[in-house]
């Protein structure tokens, strides 16, 4: 990348990150609410299982972060919205260029997410701290890009912002529930557990649990089954922000 | 400048552009109107690089728009603002994609501004200006690195008239120091003051090209002449003639005189309406 394109990223980048700053709400309430959810949660998966810290933690965080790809959608919707995103392609600025700028303050919105959940997992809840920093760093990494792709998947399919509030909400609340965020998949029904594997939030969960337990085999398995399922997502969103919404954006 | 050639294009089964031709020398001012659906938006989007022509070339400075980005500035016809960031930070993120820095970054904001007349709303967030405010802004974004072609899609559309001559006279200030301008507009007058040739567009391609005066040569004036018992009305190529005469043979008192000579509403309407017949 030449120094010139790296001054146009670094100015995409700081003026996304100051977007997401001046509305910070959606964040806020994606980090009280799993926060309080953990400690209610604790007790239950203590009766149910016998431990119950790290299921809590990590239930609520893939949940609740899940949730935190309306953040996503939200910044790409706006976009479409406000119909900015073609005065920046017909800027100097090359679509890779257009497409880190957005991604990286989501992103670290996303992980900064994370992190905050898992340290609150550790210094509140009671979750064991992680056997692996590495390994758990890598799982943040990857399931900040897996939510990313899918929340900048679903930004490109919705017509409005209520059809995106509704489909983040529910899609959250479906993918990660099924995937066992809510309760062990395996006390689940057995048509949900033959289900659970096809979704993201199963393999994210594992991830992060494995992370957590230094089980690096179990963790790298699933993180590239996350991976995938990010790389799909993230080549549609990818195609339709390069070529932009034309005449067909139905806002 | 801009040269476009045979320009088509087709959005199922409407032609946006069919055999669309146009071309822009520096410094010149080209007033592009036309009915809505005309094919004004689709060209400047074309020549923005942002839609591919089915068929046809466009070049700006010799290169296609993909590679002349930098020469270009462009303000779309509707509102295309971040509501949250001030006109400071749009001016500085627009400056900065096209390469400016620094000094030269600052120096581009203050004289924009100025021109412009943003001073007093400069750390305004877009969300709380007022239509002509935004307005200005969105146009300040598209000259922000002095390009030396401007499109501007109906710059003053809804505009309130300080606003207008407010663009009215950068738009004239950078055609003076050589930029190529396309202005697409339903504001005929506007053109008038900014001294524009006249690109007439109807069903996605051009069928009138020229400087007004041309155009409204071959266009009929009106002459009226009212007596006490009769009144005289003819259209004429040569209204002050046709006056002369017309006075010669009127019978006594003349109460009134009236002489219109064509307006670019008139080619507008005559145009527009041979083409649709």
């Amino acid at each position: 990348m030449s120094t010139e394109a790296l001054y146009r990223t670094r100015a995409l980048i700081r003026y996304n990150a100051v977007l997401r700053l001046r509305d910070p709400s959606q964040l806020i309430s994606y980090l009280v609410t799993p926060m309080i959810f953990m400690v209610l949660f604790q007790p239950l998966y203590q009766k149910a299982l016998g431990a119950g810290a790290v299921e809590a933690v990590t239930g609520q965080l893939v949940m609740f972060s899940f949730f935190a790809t309306a953040i996503v959608g939200h910044s790409i919707f706006i976009e479409r919205e406000w119909q900015t995103w073609d005065r920046l392609r017909a800027s100097r600025a090359a679509r890779v260029e257009l497409l880190i700028g957005k991604a990286v303050p989501v992103f670290v919105v996303l992980v900064f997410q994370q992190a905050v959940l898992i340290v609150y997992g550790c210094l509140v809840v009671g979750m064991e701290f992680p056997h692996s920093l590495p390994l758990l760093l890598m799982a943040m990494a990857v399931w900040g890009f897996t939510l990313l792709a899918l929340g900048s998947a679903l930004a490109i399919v919705v017509r409005s912002r209520g059809d995106l509030i509704v489909a983040s909400d529910v899609g959250a609340i479906v993918i990660s529930s099924i995937g066992g965020s809510m309760l062990p998949t395996s006390m689940m029904p057995g048509w949900a557990q033959a289900v659970a594997k096809y979704s993201p939030g199963y393999w994210g969960l594992g991830m992060f649990r494995h992370a957590i337990a230094g089980d690096a085999g179990p963790a790298l398995r699933a993180a590239l089954v996350c991976l995938v399922f990010g790389v799909v997502a993230g080549a549609v969103a990818t195609y339709r922000l390069s070529h932009g919404w034309g005449r067909s954006a139905l806002v | 400048m801009l040269e476009a050639i045979d320009l088509r294009k087709r959005y199922d089964e409407i032609k946006a552009l069919d055999g669309f031709s146009l071309r822009v020398e520096p410094g010149e001012i080209v007033g592009l109107v036309g009915h809505n659906g005309a094919g004004k938006t689709t060209f400047v989007e074309m020549v923005s690089g942002l839609i591919q022509p089915d068929s046809g070339t466009v070049l700006v400075d010799g290169q296609p728009p993909a590679k002349a980005r930098d020469l270009v500035g462009m303000s779309p016809q509707h509102i295309a603002l971040y509501k949250p960031l001030t006109v400071r930070e749009h001016l500085s993120l627009f400056g900065s994609l096209a390469g400016l820095r620094g000094a030269a970054l600052a120096n581009a904001i203050d004289e924009l501004v100025t021109l412009m007349q943003l001073t007093s709303f400069l750390d305004r967030q877009a969300g709380y200006l007022s239509g002509g405010q935004q307005r200005r802004t969105q146009a300040a974004t598209a000259l922000i690195h002095g390009p030396r072609l401007l499109l501007l899609d109906e710059p003053t559309a809804g505009a309130d008239p300080e606003t207008r001559q407010a663009l009215l006279d950068v738009v004239k200030q950078r055609a003076a120091e050589g930029a190529a301008i396309v202005y697409t507009t339903h504001y005929l007058t506007e053109l008038t003051e900014l001294q524009a040739t006249i690109a007439v567009a109807s069903k996605g391609r051009i069928i009138a090209r020229g400087s007004s005066a041309e155009l409204l040569g071959s266009l009929p004036g009106q002459v009226r002449v009212r007596c006490a018992t009769e009144e005289f009305h003819v259209s004429t190529t040569d209204p002050t003639t046709t006056l002369l005469e017309l006075l010669e043979k009127a019978p006594r008192p003349v109460e009134s005189v009236e002489l219109n000579n064509p307006t670019l509403d008139d080619l507008y309407r005559s145009l527009v309406a041979s083409d649709v017949d």
